[in-house]
């Protein structure tokens, strides 16, 4: 056979085509008792439903944490998991908080030190030293 | 975080499963936003009758009880029932994350989740729907690969379908879906998980029958020309297998696939050929796939000269265009493959010989990926309003050694 295919897989590019959310679930978790909680007891009474609508892609759980500060936890699609306690915040924090879990990748936090990434090559190909006019020394 | 401490679970954990519904979350949102945990219906009618009454059945309290849980009441089944879909948040979650239509409902979807081990009835499980949307997505690469590159050897047209819809990166899409699995299946379990049984572990992994109707199949020594798979066997090139199921059970990436397939089934048949196709655009086309990557030659200078002699070229010749330390520990060649005037490839390598495989490679390369502009595919003609067609070129592909 003179000539064979090398089979690989394609490489997801996330919003290249279809994007896909990378936060799958949030978990708010309160306490009924604790002051702490009173803030997150009133985010989910009021503006929790509207997140929930407006959210559409996120599954959400609530659940009661007796004893604990409330905490909000995003579950991502790389299996990994992101916890914020909102202790003490207010409704419109806590919704920063709930947002900002929402628009995480999962990803551990890294710095970017190239403005673009891609996983094409190079348009204008790699620098050779043995093309172009020839130089004496 | 600190993780709870299992002594304190005590009567969360003991308690039934209704506790972990709670009033609040019921009482503000509702049934849609519930947890993945089915709602438990609500019998408090019947139940404030038995107690009521003072001559109450052993039986009839016990049926209640029975009842109380609807989780209960699923058991019967192989998997989830088609009302449970409307409950799942997980399902509508899923249903929302990869955009499908609205005119695809989620009990459809909860369907396309059922894999044929879980729920052997074809009217409950996802095996119809995946033989459409296996056959769409073939289609669709197919064509896409064959009107893009029109002179791509046949092996390297396997090899990208293979990339494109084979079972790996069906099973790499579900996953970056975020489409999760259920340990077992059954009916209690949440339609918005994947259902099907697995393989046990340890088990043989038999390759099923060959149900291939190639003659002299029998015949393990002979040659199996790269012709003869288009007509034999499946779209990457793999002999057809049969229905080879050990133990009714699949792997992960086997029940994966499943779905992915049947997902795109199921768009095209609520939504229609016009949302197909574009999600196929939008979820496998827009995948990264580098084809020059695909091409493993054996013998790229002699398949060079038998495709000039099929082209009518004038025989290619390799020249020298620079060299650097020829008699040094790291000597540089960069090699030419001419035909007469035009240079149809260049590579350097630490040897001669390196150096002219590599141009040799690079002529190849050049001429299979030729790619024209602005090609059409056949399936653009379904369009409404669609141009009058015009043939797409199609070149005779690789060269016969």
């Amino acid at each position: 056979m003179p000539l064979r295919g090398i089979r690989t897989t394609t490489a997801a590019r996330n919003g290249a085509g279809a994007f896909i959310l990378q936060c799958k679930r949030l978990d708010f978790h309160y306490c009924n008792s604790s002051g702490s909680s009173r803030g997150m007891v009133a985010f989910l009474q009021k503006t929790l439903p509207t997140f929930a609508r407006e959210n559409p892609q996120i599954e959400i759980r609530v659940s009661p944490r007796p004893q604990k500060h409330p905490l909000i936890k995003g579950l991502y699609i790389n299996g990994r998991e992101k916890p914020v306690c909102v202790r003490n915040l207010e409704p419109h924090d806590i919704l920063k908080k709930a947002i900002l879990l929402k628009e995480a990748s999962g990803e551990k936090l890294k710095r970017t030190k190239k403005p673009v990434t891609s996983l094409n090559e190079s348009v204008r190909g790699i620098w050779s030293p043995y093309h172009g006019d020839l130089r004496g020394v | 975080m600190k993780r709870l401490q299992l002594q304190r679970w005590s009567s969360s954990v003991l308690a039934p499963r209704a506790r972990t519904v709670n009033r609040l979350h019921q009482h503000i949102y509702g049934q849609r936003y519930q947890s993945t945990v089915s709602p438990v219906q609500a019998r408090d009618d019947q139940t404030a009758a038995i107690f009521e009454d003072s001559t109450t059945q052993d039986e009839q309290l016990a049926q209640i009880v029975k009842d109380s849980h609807t989780r209960r009441s699923h058991l019967q089944y192989p998997s989830p029932p088609v009302e449970a879909a409307q409950q799942s948040a997980k399902l509508a979650a899923l249903h929302a994350r990869l955009y499908l239509p609205s005119r695809l409902p989620v009990q459809t979807l909860a369907r396309a989740l059922v894999d044929q081990t879980a729920d052997p009835n074809p009217n409950f499980n996802n095996a119809s729907l995946a033989t459409l949307g296996h056959d769409l997505l073939s289609y669709y690469a197919t064509e896409h690969l064959i009107c893009t590159y029109p002179r791509l050897p046949l092996t390297v047209i396997f090899a990208a379908m293979y990339a494109y819809a084979g079972p790996k990166t069906l099973a790499a899409m579900a996953r970056e879906w975020g489409v999760e699995m259920a340990t077992l299946p059954g009916g209690e379990v949440d339609p918005g998980l994947l259902q099907f049984r697995r393989v046990e572990p340890g088990s043989e992994v038999e390759t099923g029958s060959s149900r291939s109707a190639r003659p002299y199949e029998h015949n393990k020594l002979w040659r199996k020309t790269v012709t003869s798979k288009v007509f034999y066997d499946d779209e990457f090139g793999d002999p057809l297998k049969g229905p080879g199921m050990s133990a009714g059970g699949v792997t992960t990436e086997q029940a994966s696939a499943e779905f992915v397939r049947a997902v795109m089934g199921a768009i095209y048949l609520h939504a229609g050929r016009a949302a197909a196709k574009r999600f196929f655009e939008q979820h496998f086309l827009s995948r990264h796939l580098n084809i020059s990557e695909l091409f493993n030659f054996r013998a790229p200078a002699r398949d060079l000269t038998r495709l000039c002699a099929r082209e009518s070229f004038e025989r290619p010749v390799a020249k020298v265009i620079s060299e650097t330390g020829r008699h040094s520990r790291h000597p540089v060649f960069v090699v030419g493959i001419f035909s007469g005037q035009d240079k149809l490839g260049e590579g350097a390598g630490a040897s001669l010989i390196e150096a002219r495989e590599r141009a040799a490679v690079a002529a190849l390369k050049g001429w299979y990926l030729y790619s024209p502009l602005n090609v059409r595919v056949p399936s653009s003609m379904e369009e409404p309003s669609a141009l009058p067609w015009k043939p797409v070129h199609v070149d005779l592909g690789e060269v016969i050694v």
